[in-house]
């Protein structure tokens, strides 16, 4: 972690990761909470809340997807790194940049479709359960994916800067 | 089609998200058909149709908490005070505390990092040379995938139920399908671990009533927890995400409150690392909906088995094939992703050629338990690498005898079906 100056940008960074882990960890706690009500309410009374196992299954999905956008801070997404590991010290930033543009503009487009998706559905107004509409259960996935391709956006100016520092000392 | 491949192949090579590749891959896919992309979102929604699904993060996050624990260190104290007495017990133990923390906590290389810590130094202590320690612990790190609740048995149960393949992949029958396998390991490596210390290496204790019961006491609240699990699972009383559900408050309660070992202030960091885990591999699966679903449509896995078929007659061959693939596909990519990607293409193709969905997934997963350590890129010869301090060639040369005894009892699992499935029939 760079230490900084406070406040600026880094300051602003540093509220930003805790609203992602706190959001995370509201959702895990939400999704346990419910889990176990749910068991308990039917051992110990025989009943159940009704909309409770679509809630958690839609949960998964948000906490799914929340846990990806952490994962994506901390540099920690499932790749085969093969390859990159026995590329050239030289190429390596290059490389580096050319994975930041590509997931960027991946995920840009996934999150503009499902921007779309969850207007129409809006519009449409189907309910997920209870008096929760689909639409909201599906806005994480615009959220999620769009947060992801601004992370790899700012991850993509950064390396991209440093190469031109290193290549100007050169 | 064939340049959009490879360029996608070259830049996950180049090490970007799998979860970014898929996606890329389904959106032009989909593009190609002329069909609305948001149809990718709708996929990806479809994470919500599966109820079994909730079990993978609640059992991710009890597994998280129990290696916070000092649950591990008593495991260790109650195999020893069980089976030390064995000739070449100590080995034994190791192997059966691993198998036995790993099926719990998933293979993520928290079973090295606490396990090999205690076993390693009492291993050489008690004899055995370093080469075969660090082999042992290293190659233990995966033992334990067919054994519930492993998550990876979850992830195919979950991955094969979204196919249509005519017969039910229940994740209760995966759940009984591995334990013969995995005990079949875990003998071959006991059998091994007991040759290799004859003569040199004395039993680590002499069988102590007083200190069996010190330590079953020590670990008397951990005990019943796989016997609620597993017991609720297979009679029937409790789905597996309700199990999972059962377990996240069992140790909660043990580790918070009774054993008190782990600070409340701890539980968000734990909570966090955990569903960094989970959030890796979900967003692969959500994703990799959309790509299944295109390449369904697009007829793949029927021109792959149309192919297939046109060169291979015999189930047998099939089989040696899909043994070697496998073993590629483990040293390439981890368990989740390899699942994730795979399944949905050799599913079909293994149906046809008349391999029970079941054994499929043991033998998939058998497979990939020992792609963890297998040169160049086996995971757990990094995590050990680092842990002890030993180059990755050490471990290379280490981890080879574990190597062929596990692709002996791998060859013994695929040729032999009835391995797998012969407790489920009897259900």
């Amino acid at each position: 972690m760079a230490r900084g100056q406070d406040g600026g940008p880094n300051r602003f960074l540093r509220v930003v990761n805790l609203i992602e882990d706190g959001i995370l960890i509201v959702l895990l706690t939400v999704m346990i909470g419910f889990a176990v009500t749910q068991i308990l309410l039917r051992n110990l009374f025989d009943t159940g809340i009704p909309w409770a196992d679509p809630l958690l299954r839609i949960l998964v999905l948000w906490v799914g997807l929340a846990g990806a956008v952490v994962a994506t801070r901390l540099d920690n997404h499932i790749s085969i790194n093969i390859l990159s590991r026995y590329l050239p010290r030289r190429i390596r930033p290059y490389a580096r940049l050319i994975v930041d543009v590509f997931t960027a503009v991946v995920c840009g487009v996934v999150a503009f479709h499902a921007a779309r998706l969850v207007m129409g559905e809006h519009e449409f107004g189907a309910t997920a359960f209870g008096v929760v509409p689909v639409w909201i259960a599906e806005l994480i996935i615009p959220l999620a994916f769009g947060i992801i391709a601004l992370r790899y956006v700012v991850m993509g100016v950064q390396h991209g800067l440093e190469l031109v520092r290193t290549s100007r000392r050169a | 089609m064939i340049l959009t491949g490879i360029l996608l192949l070259a830049i996950a090579l180049l090490g970007a998200p799998l979860f970014a590749v898929i996606a890329a891959s389904a959106l032009l896919g989909f593009y190609r058909s002329e069909v609305d992309l948001s149809v990718v979102a709708i996929e990806i929604f479809r994470l919500t149709d599966t109820p079994a699904l909730v079990a993978i993060p609640l059992f991710t996050f009890t597994g998280y908490i129990l290696s916070e624990s000092r649950a591990s260190q008593r495991l260790v104290r109650l195999t020893d005070a069980l089976l030390g007495w064995l000739p070449g017990g100590l080995a034994i133990v190791a192997l059966a505390a691993c198998a036995f923390f790993t099926a719990l906590t998933g293979a993520s290389g928290v079973t090295i990092i606490a396990l090999g810590a205690l076993l390693f130094p009492a291993l050489m202590q008690a004899g055995y040379t370093e080469r075969f320690s660090l082999g042992l612990i290293t190659s233990s790190g995966s033992l334990g995938l067919l054994f519930p609740p492993s998550i990876a048995l979850i992830l195919y149960g979950v991955i094969a139920q979204q196919m249509s393949i005519g017969r039910p992949v229940l994740i209760d029958d995966l759940f009984i399908a591995g334990i013969l396998p995995g005990l079949l390991m875990v003998a071959l490596l006991s059998a091994w671990s007991m040759w290799v210390g004859r003569g040199a290496v004395k039993p680590s204790r002499k069988f102590s009533w007083c200190e069996a019961r010190a330590a079953l006491r020590d670990a008397m609240w951990e005990i019943p927890l796989p016997f609620i699990v597993l017991g609720g699972i297979y009679s029937g009383y409790f789905a597996i995400s309700e199990a999972a559900a059962v377990s996240v408050l069992y140790v909660l309660i043990v580790e918070v409150v009774i054993y008190r070992e782990i600070k409340l202030a701890r539980m968000p960091q734990i909570m966090r690392d955990s569903m960094v885990l989970v959030g890796g591999v979900l967003i692969i699966l959500s994703v990799s909906l959309a790509s299944t679903n295109y390449l369904v449509d697009a007829g793949v896995p029927t021109k792959l088995f149309d192919f297939i078929r046109g060169h291979i007659d015999s189930p047998l061959t099939f089989l040696i094939l899909l043994n070697v693939f496998l073993l590629v596909l483990g040293m390439i990519l981890d368990i989740f992703s390899a699942l994730i990607i795979i399944v949905p293409l050799i599913l079909p193709i293994a149906v046809g050629y008349g391999v029970h969905p079941i054994h499929l997934g043991i033998i998939f997963l058998a497979n990939m338990q020992i792609g963890y350590f297998t040169p160049p890129v086996g995971m757990n010869l990094f995590i050990a690498s680092y842990r002890f301090n030993k180059s990755i060639i050490e471990l290379y040369r280490a981890t080879v005898p574990f190597l062929v005894i596990l692709l002996i009892a791998v060859l013994i699992i695929t040729y032999w079906p009835a391995l797998s499935l012969g407790l489920i029939g009897s259900r």
